[in-house]
């Protein structure tokens, strides 16, 4: 046994891996300059929060008036100068203003372009390249750059080129993920019988996520290569990708998902229950699994009945529903964390496939930011931010062992960086500045 | 070439018939898969698209128990279309690793991979001796992904998890659906989905510093951890003006108008994120005058929550009496976003993603035709594409034992006999489509 084992896997991994010590290792990305052109869209912002997380140096350029994204908050609430959604996703960032639409703006975009590795955009596909700031000029500047255009209908293609405006909505709407979300049509008309969004910016988190996938794809090729390129990123193929077999069993069967609410065309049971007190998740899909709820709930006899003795049987809508009453007439007699309980007692008992009872209590937001294991392994964070104050955000996903992520201030009001960066980057000095804010360009 | 337009530039940079004529971003990177079901698949699989060679190593006989979810108990020449959709580009081979030569092939295929992926229950497979502490000895560069349901050394480390435990525990179902009704599961599996997504980037990110040092790592992506990631302002909502993001149906909180509304023919997703496009969504509406009314003139009017109700009201009234298509054509000539609601049939005839290569038809060497989503984001110099469909447990057992591993005719033999390494068991959904013949 080498030495390192003397350790659990718990507390190795912990110890190796914990974002207790993130700053004192190296960050992956840290010889990265990458230019965050975002526009009205929250993809952007998402897709540079990755890469800043991850080290690298980003420079977040805004118009002079800021980037209109800043007002995206729940019924318009702004802290200091900016609004929720933004602030969630300014971390790590040098905040620069800059006229892109001005020549010389565009002369100081180029300079800075030069010697950058990533630029993302998510303006209007073809806006960069009437500014003649696009992909097509760049790349004569800097044949190494990575060059990220997010948007919902992407850079190519027929809808591409009929330049309707994108959106967050437009995103879930096109990729297929309100059709399938929501509950069934009743014999009525309701307002909520219909095909229903996803709550948070979905639309806009799987394009930045997936933004930062093709740009860290493209930056591995570089390695190899020396080439940079373009990555072009449609929001609502990245949800697509994650529609599992929408598009497959459509071409294989004929048949088309459906919006089924709780029940589930594949699995079951696989559902939200209601308890005394509110709702849980309760899987037990396998036969064995299946089995064991049955012990469970005190109806052991059900796991043979003819409707729900066998995967297929119990996937059959009438039986679903059979099925979800009888596990509601059991679940409302207890609490949700009693019924959460129960299950783990019982499978603790067991091995194997037999174990594969699975919960997940529902919970509001107000309840998920009080589970103490979320904040050890820093995916709720407090950070007293120099600009903002103190703040509770979410932090990185990631524990890594070599170079973990780091979340090391929140957001930086709209050109709080300007003297830095273009000091920095293009020595321009105080008097200069000045003049460019009077002309309207910084 | 400067006059060129655009998008007769981009159709030509991005051109789906040259993409075979291209190099591979991931091309020479080899990834051990060990996951079953979906956000471990979905992470390798991810990788595979831009052209890693992804070892998928299931149980023999039985496999990735997600071969048996089948939508309506549907199987398609023997394979499951949900187990398809997170399996393209793989190798499949059976190998038992619990047993201890099995263990050694895997660490002599570690040895000469780049990437392991694993979605057991934290712990189990340094029970096994073959956990992260074993294999960076074999291979000091090797990065290891492992993926679970709360993280490899939460509290809660042993419990089970699914897809569904992560939507309701991050709250991400609290906050989606209409107030007052049950609680309900997202129609996909966006847990897993999304926790795979951090799971690939993280072991990007590790690569490009491989790359620069030669050191590999462990990093540890939870399903629910990563959706939390992604429920944008709810977290400072809560803990800074101690509001409980409730559920609000098919209106944008954030953003008014953005909303999914009911024409005479379907749904349709609408929004005007800025004044321009507000105006010209109330052209399109013949109100333009509403554009100036003080209640919608300006982006924080038209958020206020009177305010955004009564606009929804007046944009919901005026798509009951049209078309998708009229609103979508309104949205072309005005300037404000407008799209359907899609379904797979719409996909599947859609120019655009046709041309994008977002939906892709291709011939699988087992299978036949195939239709699927193609890769995500669209590469210019090196493109990600679509080879192939899953293949019935250790299909690639040849492949992988004779040629990678250089085992003889004997020791193969030996090994299956043992029931160290094997094959399908004759049962739908693991086997090879019935009219199938060995070639060897």
């Amino acid at each position: 046994m080498s030495d390192s084992k003397k350790m659990s896997w718990f507390e190795w991994s912990r110890e190796n891996t914990g974002p207790q010590h993130a700053s004192e290792k190296p960050e992956a990305l840290s010889d990265l300059l990458v230019l965050d052109l975002s526009h009205e869209s929250m993809s952007g912002l998402v897709c540079s929060s990755i890469l800043a997380e991850m080290g690298a140096r980003v420079i977040r350029i805004e118009p002079p008036q800021g980037d209109p994204a800043r007002r995206f908050s729940p019924f318009g609430v702004l802290h200091q100068d900016t609004g929720l959604g933004y602030l969630a996703e300014g971390r790590n960032k040098y905040h620069i203003t800059l006229n892109i639409e001005d020549p010389k703006g565009r002369k100081i975009f180029k300079s800075l372009a030069k010697r950058a590795d990533i630029v993302i955009e998510t303006f209007q596909p073809g806006f960069m390249d009437g500014l003649e700031i696009g992909y097509r000029q760049l790349k004569e500047m800097n044949e190494r750059l990575i060059y990220a255009g997010l948007s919902t209908y992407g850079h190519f293609g027929p809808l591409a080129s009929k330049r309707r405006p994108g959106s967050e909505i437009s995103n879930q709407a096109y990729s297929g993920l309100i059709q399938v979300n929501g509950e069934p049509e009743g014999d009525e008309q309701s307002e909520h019988g219909v095909p229903t969004k996803v709550g948070s910016w979905y639309g806009w988190y799987a394009e930045g996520l997936f933004g930062a996938y093709g740009i860290l794809l493209a930056l591995n090729f570089r390695e190899d290569s020396g080439k940079g390129q373009f990555v072009d990123v449609s929001g609502a193929e990245c949800i697509m990708k994650f529609i599992d077999y929408n598009l497959n069993w459509f071409h294989m069967e004929g048949r088309v998902k459906e919006r089924l609410g709780n029940f589930d065309l594949a699995v079951f049971p696989y559902t939200y229950i209601r308890c005394k007190d509110g709702y849980t998740f309760l899987a037990a899909y396998n036969d064995e699994a299946f089995a064991t709820l049955m012990e469970i709930i005190g109806s052991p006899e059900l796991a043979k009945d003819q409707r729900f003795s066998s995967f297929m049987n119990r996937t059959s809508r009438e039986n679903e529903e059979a099925l979800q009453r009888i596990l509601e007439q059991w679940s409302t007699r207890y609490s949700v964390d009693e019924v959460i309980d129960r299950v783990q007692e019982v499978i603790s008992t067991k091995g194997g496939r037999a174990a594969a009872v699975v919960t997940g209590k529902v919970l509001r937001p107000s309840e998920s930011i009080q589970q103490q294991d979320w904040w050890d392994r820093g995916v709720f964070r407090k950070i007293n931010d120099p600009s903002y104050g103190e703040l509770t955000l979410q932090g990185p996903v990631w524990n890594m062992s070599e170079t973990p992520p780091r979340l090391k201030w929140v957001c930086r009001p709209v050109g709080a960086d300007n003297q830095f960066i273009y000091h920095q980057y293009l020595g321009l000095g105080g008097n200069e500045l000045k003049r460019l804010g009077t002309e309207g360009v910084i | 070439m400067e006059n060129q337009d655009y998008f007769d530039f981009t159709d030509g940079l991005f051109s789906v018939s040259d993409i075979f004529d291209k190099p591979e971003a991931m091309k020479g990177v080899r990834v051990v898969e060990l996951c079953t079901r979906v956000f471990g698949p979905v992470t390798a699989d991810l990788l595979g698209d831009f052209g890693a060679e992804v070892i998928k190593i299931e149980l023999p006989g039985v496999g990735d128990l997600m071969r048996y979810v089948a939508p309506r108990g549907f199987f398609w020449q023997n394979m499951s279309p949900a187990f398809v959709h997170m399996n393209h580009n793989k190798y499949h081979i059976g190998i038992d690793i619990r047993k201890p030569e099995g263990g050694e092939l895997l660490r002599r295929l570690v040895r000469m991979s780049d990437i392991l992926v694993e979605n057991f229950r934290p712990g189990t497979m340094d029970k096994w001796g073959v956990g992260y502490r074993e294999l960076k000895e074999v291979n000091p560069g090797l990065i290891y992904q492992a993926n679970s349901g709360f993280g490899q050394w939460s509290s809660q480390r042993d419990r089970p998890s699914y897809d569904a435990t992560s939507q309701a525990m991050s709250g991400f179902s609290a906050i989606t659906g209409f107030l007052g009704r049950a609680p309900l599961k997202t129609g996909v599996w966006i847990g897993d989905c999304t926790g795979a997504m951090f799971s690939v980037l993280g072991i990007l990110t590790a690569l490009y510093y491989r790359r620069k040092t030669g050191k590999g790592q462990i990093i540890d992506v939870s399903q629910g951890e990563s959706l939390v990631r992604c429920l944008d302002w709810t977290w400072l909502y809560l803990t800074r003006y101690g509001k409980d993001r409730a559920p609000n149906g098919n209106r944008d909180m954030a953003i008014s108008p953005s909303a999914v509304l009911r024409c005479k023919d379907g749904f349709i997703g609408v929004a005007a994120v800025n004044d321009r496009q507000f105006q010209g969504l109330c052209t399109a509406m013949n109100r333009p005058e509403m554009a100036k009314d003080e209640r919608f003139a300006t982006f924080s009017s038209r958020v206020g929550e009177e305010n955004a109700e009564a606009l929804h009201r007046i944009l919901s009234d005026w798509a009951a009496s049209m078309t998708m298509e009229d609103i979508e054509k309104l949205a072309e000539i005005h300037g404000f976003a407008a799209h359907r609601v899609t379904n797979a049939r719409d996909h599947y005839h859609d120019e655009h993603l046709k041309r994008r290569g977002a939906v892709c038809d291709f011939e699988d060497p087992l299978y036949g035709n195939v239709v699927e989503y193609g890769p995500g984001p669209k590469l210019s110099a090196s493109p990600g594409r679509m080879r192939s469909i899953a293949k019935p447990v250790g299909f690639h057992n040849d492949y992988v034992f004779r040629d990678l591993l250089g085992l003889s005719t004997e020791e193969i033999e030996e090994l299956e006999e043992k029931k160290v390494i094997g094959r399908w068991d004759d049962r739908v959904g693991a086997k090879p489509p019935d009219d199938w013949k060995s070639s060897c």
